[in-house]
């Protein structure tokens, strides 16, 4: 249990410091940013406490914003995105799974995916439109969009398989 | 009641999070520049709506007065128009107009002069913009020629031949023109991107530049315009790409969608600059 916490502490201070240093930096062909800070809300244990889930969002959200100069748009779009956590896990999960079970691509890849594909999808969605706020430009607010999505869910699932073969011996 | 309790506190999760995006928006109103100015012209425009309407109505009463204004007013500009007439063919007749807007000080000889021409064809739905005009090399336009209209910068010319020549306007991509603001001596550049043909961006000008909406931006140190040549305007407070340099939307002063009359500059020590510049450089 003890361990869990710490090694969550240990994740959320090491994507942000992703985040800021280094994604946030990239602009693939002006339209592609990757977002990998959102993989704390995905691994969370599935029987993780609403609240804890919901205030470690905001804080996460809050953080980025600090260091990106965005007061509360990332705050804003995590904090959604941990608030509909819990109904996108009954989309996908069986409710009888057991509350400590962590989500990952290697425990069970078809719902993991999905649930990914989902939940960045939804959070791109909302950050892109607080941050362009009218619909003024809007081909150019999707296209934005869909870049950011590919790429963030395929560097999400190149992070969650990388740091679960290290890993694999203790955990699985 | 017992239950509304346990309704209340199963939900009081969503109570949370929805305090806290309350409290995130609230974030993103108060501080965020952009987000700020549009919340603020979307209250604006209900203000302005109310003007014009009332304005509508309260000058429909005043055509009368207006209408005999007007007429006073033309009979005053056709007695003018007459005089500077005379006056104009009493002068030798050039073929190039000059104009002495541009003239920097009483040196004689002017820098630049301008040759009027018409637009003949225009692009500008798509991202690669030109222009064409109806007058070329035998009028003695060449490449590179800055081409203004009355407002403000139009473009360069790419390529001419005799009778015609196509110019590169400000809304293409390709375009780049070092700019400065009104009251400052650091330089950006101007440069468009993609989006609307009223506007582009200025980028590069540095973060402690102190600017506001509605502040003209003027050409700075260029080889195809006369210094000081108005771009455009000022159209937001704009957000940064970057953390040294600021970018952001300017009002272009030339309306692309009415252009039909352009001046093309030549400038008369072109050739000596180049020259003198291509010296240093080998």
């Amino acid at each position: 249990m003890k361990i869990s916490y710490l090694y969550e502490i240990i994740l959320f201070v090491l994507l942000i410091l992703l985040q800021v240093l280094l994604l946030n930096r990239l602009s693939l062909f002006g339209i592609a940013t990757p977002v990998l800070y959102l993989y704390f809300l995905l691994k969370l244990p599935m029987g993780r406490n609403l609240f804890y889930v919901i205030i470690s969002g905001f804080l996460l959200g809050l953080i980025i914003d600090v260091f990106l100069n965005t007061p509360g748009m990332n705050a804003a779009t995590t904090t959604i995105v941990a608030a509909c956590r819990k109904p996108l896990l009954n989309l996908f999960f069986e409710k009888e799974e057991y509350d400590e079970f962590v989500p990952g691509i290697y425990t069970a890849t078809g719902p993991f995916v999905r649930f990914t594909i989902l939940t960045v999808l939804l959070h791109l969605t909302l950050l892109f439109f607080i941050e362009s706020f009218t619909l003024f430009n809007l081909p150019a607010t999707l296209l934005r969009i869909a870049g950011s999505s590919v790429i963030s869910i395929l560097l999400i699932f190149a992070f969650d398989s990388f740091i679960f073969k290290r890993k694999r011996g203790e955990q699985v | 009641m017992r239950n509304l309790f346990n309704f209340i506190l199963r939900n009081s999760h969503w109570l949370v999070a929805i305090l806290l995006i309350a409290f995130s928006f609230y974030l993103v109103f108060a501080h965020n520049s952009y987000q700020r100015s549009v919340y603020l012209t979307s209250a604006n425009r209900v203000t302005g709506w109310f003007y014009t309407t009332t304005n509508d109505i309260t000058s429909f009463f005043l055509l009368k007065k207006n209408n005999a204004d007007l007429l006073e007013r033309n009979a005053e500009l056709e007695e003018r128009f007459h005089t500077l007439r005379v006056f104009l063919d009493s002068l030798a007749n050039t073929d190039s107009v000059v104009v002495e807007a541009f003239a920097p000080d009483s040196v004689g000889i002017q820098h630049f002069d301008f040759i009027p021409a018409g637009v003949v064809n225009m692009s500008f739905s798509g991202v690669n913009n030109f222009i064409t005009l109806d007058k070329g090399a035998t009028h003695g336009i060449k490449r590179d020629m800055g081409v203004i209209s009355q407002q403000g910068v139009v473009g360069v010319v790419a390529s001419v031949s005799p009778n015609f020549s196509v110019v590169i306007p400000i809304i293409n991509p390709k375009f780049r023109l070092s700019a400065r603001l009104r009251n400052s001596e650091n330089n950006g550049s101007v440069s468009w991107d993609g989006n609307n043909i009223r506007r582009a961006q200025l980028q590069d000008l540095p973060k402690h530049e102190v600017f506001h909406e509605g502040d003209t931006v003027l050409t700075s140190f260029s080889r195809i315009f006369p210094k000081n040549t108005i771009i455009g305007f000022v159209s937001d407070t704009g957000k940064s790409v970057d953390d040294n340099f600021n970018t952001f939307d300017i009002q272009l002063a030339t309306d692309f969608y009415t252009l039909q009359d352009v001046l093309v500059i030549n400038d008369r020590f072109y050739d000596e600059q180049q020259t003198l510049e291509d010296t240093l450089r080998q």
